[in-house]
């Protein structure tokens, strides 16, 4: 049992997959009951690394060519023969991990990083990890995130309007209205996401957006925010405008593992995309980003992931045809014929993603884009329109 | 009477035989037997011949599915299976030890097929083995100058199915309606 008065070990983990790197941080945080926690390279004091990845290997090669370093644990299912590690054999057990970290805990304190030690097996059964822990634990994490893993959602025109609620002010009818439709995403909740997302990837660090409502945490590694709230909680969130006073109350900060519930609720795990996708739909209400020009064509770099994304109304069309070339947003609703409102909103969505952006070759402006060129035969034209309607009324 | 069909192909374990269990209005009728080649690693029983569903339309137009057999010694019935086909549906399975050099094969078998008409593409086992990513496969795709869907689909799940499906026809023709 860990003295609540002992800081968690601080590991830095090497050689691993996402899924792996993983169910390494749920097995700190939940079995060993916070006698480590993983953290960043420049913050460790205990490597680990998996030598039974093709990439282990040589992360512990470089750990040990290394003339200062932080004592090293090995984990594998064949023994190791090197002196100056401490092994773990695969499969792991809980208190053979414990053991070897408390090992380590005592070199750093001798602060006998640098030296040479002995190997030093530690061979015990007691307190194994079962089959079924590890499954759970391990195997099984991912298949446990289901919020991550559902469908998704394909809305039509109808059910639209009510699940994401439209801006009133604006009258999308009204085409001079239209150049006004735009929102700043920076202004709202998603525009703090995206930078925070950005900071997390770009450190590779796993961070906490803190705000006066629930905090965000950011998995970089595996793509992944845990959030505590509802679909109905974050909409609301998500359409208020963070005034100066409330945005300087939104700060960034690495993950405590001490207060993080995320072990206990697996289900509010989102994939990174799947959640900006749907945090900018449920803020653009309608809208386009500020930082788009109506008048100019956009491209779209790929398909999005639709089927772990929340669908609006004919986001499958405009992609189809933006694959095809880019086009400007009136442009779009011109050529499908379809609301200015439900074109705006998916580009919000892509655009938050960054599969959007302004077409900068001057030839994309030069002329009108092409009438829709069908790749189907003319007589199928109708028949695949009628494969079309038996899908999306058997869902 | 012309014969409309979609084409579902990919390697052993993909789950194409699922997929068109998901969206056909028959049980589909497999051809499945016992594997007793490689292929056993990966599954108890394979496609040996191919898999084939219906959509029924209204007004009795039926829309045939077929799958092929995963297996590459059967790939000579890749080019008769395809002839009249709407567009091709590729599976893959993100489990597999080199799912990339799947792809390529499967798009380069298919490569007249492709440009004649278009490919969806599908990557299942994501709840398994979440890497690659869809971004990776994008990247690859644009190396091979391809720019299809890839979605993450789960075949037992007839919407992820419908939806892959749905973005092969739009990308045939963007300005379908579904109410024609």
């Amino acid at each position: 049992m860990k003295d609540k008065q002992t800081k968690p070990l601080q590991a830095v983990l090497h050689g691993m997959d996402g899924r792996t790197y993983k169910t390494m941080v749920m097995y700190f945080q939940g079995p060993c009951k916070g006698e480590a926690v993983v953290v960043e390279e420049v913050d460790g004091e205990v490597d680990i690394v998996d030598l039974d990845f093709p990439s282990g290997k040589s992360a512990l090669d470089k750990i040990r060519s290394q003339k200062m370093r932080r004592p090293v644990i090995v984990l594998s299912r064949e023994e190791v023969s090197f002196k100056d590690v401490l092994y773990v054999e695969k499969p792991i057990h809980l208190a053979t991990i414990l053991s070897v970290l408390a090992q380590a805990r005592t070199l750093i304190q001798q602060q006998g990083w640098s030296k040479s030690f002995d190997i030093l097996p530690v061979k015990t059964t007691e307190n194994p990890v079962s089959v079924a822990e590890k499954k759970a634990l391990g195997d099984g994490v991912e298949i446990k995130k289901t919020a991550k893993h559902k469908t998704a959602m394909q809305m039509d025109e109808g059910s639209f309007s009510a699940f994401i609620g439209m801006i009133t002010e604006i009258d999308f009818n009204d085409k001079d209205q239209l150049d006004k439709a735009f929102y700043s995403p920076k202004n709202y909740f998603q525009g703090y996401v995206t930078a925070a997302v950005k900071v997390s990837k770009e450190k590779n660090r796993m961070l906490q957006l803190n705000s006066n409502w629930k905090p965000l945490l950011i998995f970089p590694h595996s793509h992944e925010v845990w959030l505590d709230a509802d679909d109905k909680q974050l909409r609301a969130f998500a359409s208020l405008e963070m005034n100066k006073a409330t945005g300087a109350k939104l700060t960034i900060t690495a993950i405590d593992p001490a207060t993080s519930a995320v072990r206990e609720k697996m289900d509010k795990f989102y994939d990174i995309d799947a959640f900006v996708w749907k945090l900018a739909i449920w803020t653009s209400k309608g809208r386009y980003p500020q930082a788009l020009d109506i008048h100019r064509p956009v491209f779209i770099k790929h398909w999005p992931n639709f089927t772990r994304s929340l669908i609006t109304p004919h986001a499958l069309q405009i992609t189809a045809l933006l694959m095809r070339g880019p086009r400007s947003m009136l442009n779009i609703v011109e050529t499908l014929n379809i609301k200015p409102q439900y074109v705006f909103v998916f580009i919000s969505a892509a655009y938050a993603l960054g599969l959007v952006g302004q077409a900068e070759r001057k030839s994309d402006e030069l002329f009108e884009p092409p009438p829709i060129k069908t790749i189907a035969k003319k007589e199928s034209k109708g028949l695949l329109s009628r494969i079309l309607g038996k899908l999306r009324s058997s869902k | 009477m012309s014969q409309y069909k979609i084409i579902f192909t990919g390697p052993v374990g993909a789950g194409k035989t699922t997929a068109i269990e998901s969206i056909s209005d028959i049980p589909p009728i497999k051809t499945d037997a016992v594997a007793t080649d490689m292929t056993k690693a990966r599954k108890a029983a394979t496609t040996v011949a191919m898999d084939y569903g219906i959509m029924n339309l209204a007004g009795g137009e039926k829309i045939h599915l077929y799958g092929t057999p995963g297996q590459e010694r059967f790939d000579f019935m890749w080019d008769i299976l395809t002839i009249g086909g709407i567009g091709l549906i590729l599976l893959l399975d993100n489990n597999r030890a080199d799912p990339f050099q799947d792809m390529k094969f499967f798009l380069e078998s298919f490569s007249k097929f492709i440009a004649d008409t278009s490919v969806a593409i599908g990557v299942t086992q994501m709840d398994l083995s979440n890497k690659p990513t869809i971004a990776d496969y994008h990247s690859q795709l644009q190396g091979l100058g391809f720019k299809p869907a890839v979605f993450a689909v789960d075949a037992r799940v007839k919407n992820d199915v419908s939806l892959l499906v749905q973005a092969l026809l739009y990308s045939l023709d963007p300005g379908l309606k579904d109410h024609e």
